[in-house]
């Protein structure tokens, strides 16, 4: 028992050395901030946190992430109204390690407003937190059902598949006289799991038959059963809500199958990787989406050339929506004129009308999304504006 | 829809039997379960993306290159994560096991940093050739994915019990020592099994890239599992169990689809194992020993 | 001085420290039978839904809630471990792989309850619901000086520290009783130990149901630290994680999990750059000690070493004062 003491003592004695050592680097750099802010002739300086899913099978949606902020401050702090440092920390997709990353930034790094993480699990995780301590946060990839509602703390960018699935479902049946429809979905992911309720629900309120939903699984790369049972029962148009990659094997196998009615897709099936998986077969895809990259906007245009030119690829979703975050984060920091949390907060708030990449943003009173999304098509191998 | 169905079901079935033989060839001549093979199964599926859609080369060469790699990694597992523990007299039995757990989640993560976490489609004209059988569609893939998963049963069934190379791996299988003593040199037809096994996996792997058009780093981990639960469900050590089991599986993991719930689909085979090791622990086709049961 | 030194950040990580060591030592109680489990994560998930579950809908106080959670968990724990500890290690580590696999699956699926991969949010929190409590009773965190969310951590740290140093007394008092010889006897060889009148199928069983109560303590614990769990928490890589705390510091003594626990939690926070290639090193490090210290970093002679240590420096301490 003596021995068992001792460590306890040893150990005990160790990690509050540990605590201290810890604690004492922490307030260095909280000193630090504060001067910043208070010291800025006119230009509002602010730390801004992210949390992004930099490492994991999802690293690439983070690499877009931090990609689009990155080139956001840099044009951002060029201007020269709002100096913004970015905090990146990565939350690997985990839930614990998003929710340590966010009590290192609001605690550790003292930082005026969180943005990410980029999981609807996770935020449902760091949102409460965030919210408790006073740190505004906001989502620019979240788009399940909730996630503003977790608090007065909590916004986002994106728009919720309770906002798009409507939309390109409603195109659809205009355009192709859908009576009936199969679903297919991820059940395993948060994201298509909540796509597939809005879908489920949509597809209800329109009074469409649902002939049969099919569910997949991760890691699953044969859908043939799944979509020769959906060809047997002969559906006008397939609902599926799953993410690029495992969309994309499914339109090439259904296609190969000889099911060719047209797919709609939730948020996490929008991106131009479907192309270059399926090849023709992702043609009759259907997205809504806040963002088209071939949109005859300038400014949009000026995005996609200065983002494939610094990071050597085309810029996605995920990269526009977080770029078009941070953007809103400066207007409303420059509002706010302080890098207060609780002044950012009401600033943030504030913002309506804000003319990004996306097209016309506004938040409504819960911090959710007020905005009209695109519908596209994959056409002749590549996304159109969807018209018909 | 029915035969459609039942022919989605041989060639899932299949190539679940591909990537047992794999397992159930390790398990046969060491006792040992190797938990990597999944994950050179996957990897021999990216050799054949790299070949056929990177660098544009014929679907042959890509069958070789992806032999070459497996195997190659097959001799770097034995080498690296086996052979030691098997010098360390009277090692915990578990110690191969958690070995290759290592190895499994080095190699699904090492996969993401190479080839990036997405999915990496497989081109190549023999995938999109198919014929019609009244209204049934039956693409070419499917067929040569039984045809070689027949023969390479025989030819595993033939050479382990006919040549005498496979009468040495019999005597490894049956006592190390005394095979050693009998003259047999142990450590290269060790080797020679964790190898041969590995290039089945990487064959298994061209062959779903090319059935399902579909690779990508978490397949392994999968396909490894449902691999583990086949050779259980046909009796460890097996090569004809393996086959029935691979089988069966995938019939059953279809027809799931078209009378059950599909959400249910991968407990399939973890369900059909915990009831097997239950029922009958030698598996269908495994014969009664005192290693099996406690 | 107080409010200054208490970083949430710090105790956030020493939670999750906390509560890997109790599953590292549930790995290491179902080990010292020799038996390899890796349906901890499972079990853990069962813990963790039950008691989310039963303080969710029925507004069971939390302790009541995880109390139950981890005695289903065990229960549980002894349905699975009765048929299958028939098995052969091996064949007992894939049943369990299975196992753990399609308790994951049941959670996906059975979405009336679980509401399926969404998960489950709005879990009564352990330091809010304490919180609350003691700000009823007229105690406000700033009497001693600190904020809401420095008084939330520090709560949760010292309830969990006060837990984990009683699960390692409990078990370190087993280890030295009857049931902890009975287990070692089998780990070592169990036909000796069956001949020598050893139970063994008792004490196999009783191994597991006390893992698997472990786990499903741990589980109910994260739920309640978190506020929101899905089934991905609960799938193979969580089995891994628990696995490797055990591979990397040791089954033999109860200290050696703990270690792992305790340097694997805390590896990542420190070397952030690692986070990345996290899986990769724990896959490196899984080989290299089963090759070259298979028994994990903390052994015997390593806690003999460190009492001989300990004991000549607390002399040496005695004279000094």
């Amino acid at each position: 028992m003596s021995i068992f003491k001792k460590f306890m003592q040893f150990s005990a004695v160790s990690s509050m050395l540990l605590l201290a050592a810890c604690g004492g680097g922490g307030d260095e750099t909280a000193s630090g901030t504060e001067g910043q802010a208070d010291g800025g002739s006119g230009v509002v300086s602010a730390d801004i946190g992210v949390i992004s899913y930099n490492s994991g099978p999802g690293a690439a949606y983070g690499e877009a992430i931090t990609n689009g902020l990155k080139l956001a401050q840099e044009e951002i702090n060029a201007k020269g109204e709002v100096n913004i440092n970015l905090k990146i920390e990565d939350s690997a997709g985990e839930q614990d390690q998003a929710l340590t990353a966010a009590q290192k930034l609001i605690n550790s790094e003292n930082v005026t407003a969180i943005i990410g993480p980029t999981l609807s699990t996770e935020m449902n995780v760091v949102g409460p937190e965030a919210d408790l301590s006073g740190v505004p946060i906001m989502g620019t990839s979240t788009t399940a059902e909730g996630i503003p509602q977790l608090g007065e703390y909590v916004f986002r960018n994106s728009i919720p598949e309770a906002l798009a699935i409507p939309a390109s479902l409603k195109k659809a049946i205009e355009a192709y006289d859908v009576k009936k429809v199969a679903i297919l979905y991820g059940n395993d992911d948060v994201l298509t799991k909540s796509g597939f309720d809005t879908m489920k629900a949509t597809a209800e309120e329109m009074g469409l038959e649902i002939l049969t939903i099919e569910t997949f699984q991760k890691g699953q790369s044969d859908y043939n059963a799944q979509l020769t049972k959906i060809k047997s029962l002969n559906p006008d148009l397939i609902l599926a809500s799953a993410l690029y990659n495992e969309g994309a094997v499914i339109m090439d196998q259904a296609r190969k199958m000889g099911i060719d009615v047209p797919f709609v897709g939730g948020n996490g099936f929008n991106s131009p990787e479907v192309i270059n998986i399926a090849g023709d077969a992702a043609n009759g895809l259907i997205v809504a989406t806040p963002w088209f990259g071939e949109k005859e906007d300038p400014k949009v245009q000026d995005f996609v050339a200065k983002y494939t030119e610094k990071f050597g690829k085309a810029p996605d979703q995920f990269a526009a929506q977080s770029y078009d975050g941070l953007y809103i984060f400066a207007e409303a920091l420059k509002n706010a004129g302080d890098s207060d949390r609780d002044a950012f907060r009401d600033a943030l708030a504030e913002i309506s009308n804000f003319e990004g990449i996306l097209g016309n943003f506004s938040f409504d009173e819960e911090g959710d999304v007020v905005m009209e999304p695109t519908v596209l098509t994959i056409k002749d191998g590549k996304f159109q504006e969807f018209n018909e | 829809m029915l035969i459609e169905q039942l022919i989605n079901g041989i060639t899932l079935g299949s190539i679940y039997a591909i990537v047992a033989l794999g397992f159930t060839l390790v398990f046969g001549v060491l006792g040992i379960v190797n938990m990597g093979h999944g994950e050179i199964f996957m990897f021999g599926a990216f050799i054949g993306v790299l070949v056929t859609t990177t660098f544009g080369l014929p679907l042959w060469l890509a069958f070789l290159a992806a032999i070459i790699v497996t195997a190659f990694m097959g001799y770097l597992l034995e080498r690296f994560a086996l052979r030691p523990l098997r010098n360390h007299q009277g090692s915990n039995h578990l110690a191969p096991l958690i070995s290759t757990i290592g190895v499994s989640i080095f190699l699904e993560n090492l996969s993401h940093h190479l080839f990036g976490p997405g999915n990496h489609p497989f081109r190549t004209p023999f995938a999109e050739m198919s014929i019609e059988i009244g209204s049934v569609t039956v693409y070419l893939v499917q067929i040569v994915i039984f045809v070689i998963s027949l023969i390479l049963m025989a030819a595993l069934s033939f050479w382990l019990g006919k040549t005498k190379a496979g009468k040495a791996l019999r005597a490894v299988a049956e006592n190390l020592e005394t095979a050693s003593l009998l003259g047999v040199d142990t450590k290269k037809y060790i080797t020679l099994t964790v190898i041969l096994a590995s290039a089945m996996g990487g064959i298994a792997g061209i062959l779903v890239g090319m059935a399902f058009n579909a690779v990508t780093p978490q397949m392994g981990l999968s396909m490894g599992l449902k691999g583990l639960a086949i050779i259980i469900l046909g009796g460890m050590g097996n090569v004809k169990g393996a086959m029935v089991g691979g089988l069966i599986l995938g019939l059953a993991e279809t027809f799931i689809v078209v009378y059950g719930d599909s959400g249910y689909r991968d407990a399939i085979a973890f369900i059909a194992i915990i009831v097997i090791l239950l029922v009958r622990p030698q598996g269908l086709f495994g014969q009664k020993t005192s290693d099996v049961r406690r | 001085m107080l409010a200054e030194l208490i970083n949430p950040y710090y105790l956030q990580v020493g939670s999750f420290m906390l509560i890997n060591i109790i599953l590292g030592i549930s790995m290491y109680i179902t080990l010292s039978t020799g038996q390899l489990s890796l349906a901890n994560a499972g079990f853990m998930g069962i813990g963790a839904y039950t008691s989310a579950l039963l303080t969710i809908h029925f507004s069971l106080p939390i302790p009541v809630g995880v109390v139950i959670g981890a005695i289903f968990a065990g229960l549980l724990g002894i349905v699975v471990g009765l048929p299958t500890l028939r098995l052969k290690g091996v064949f007992l580590a894939i049943v369990t792989l299975g196992f753990g696999e399609v308790i994951r699956v049941i959670f996906v699926n059975w979405e009336s309850l679980t509401k399926g991969s969404v998960g489950l949010s709005g879990i009564p929190h352990m330091g809010r619901e304490l919180l609350k409590t003691v700000k009823e009773l007229g105690f406000e965190p700033k009497m001693l000086g600190l904020q809401n969310n420095q008084f939330i951590f520090m709560a949760i740290f010292l309830i969990l520290l006060v837990i984990v140093i009683f699960v390692i007394w409990f078990f370190k008092r087993q280890n030295d009783s009857r049931i902890g010889r009975a287990f070692s006897a089998i780990k070592l060889d169990e036909q000796a130990a069956e001949s020598m009148g050893i139970n063994i199928t008792y004490y196999k069983v009783l191994a597991f149901a006390q893992g698997a109560l472990l786990s499903g303590f741990a589980g109910a614990l994260f739920a309640h630290m978190l506020g929101y769990i899905s089934p991905a928490d609960f799938a193979y890589h969580k089995a891994i994680d628990i696995l490797i705390f055990a591979v990397l510091g040791g089954s033999e003594v109860i200290w050696g999990p703990a270690f792992g626990a305790f340097f694997l939690t805390l590896l990542p926070e420190v070397l952030r750059f690692i986070s990345e290639y996290r899986y990769m090193i724990y896959g490196v490090i899984i080989v290299v000690m089963m090759v070259v210290r298979p028994q994990g970093l903390i052994d015997l002679n390593v806690v003999k070493w460190i009492k001989r240590k300990t004991t000549r420096r607390g002399l040496k301490n005695g004279t000094g004062n």
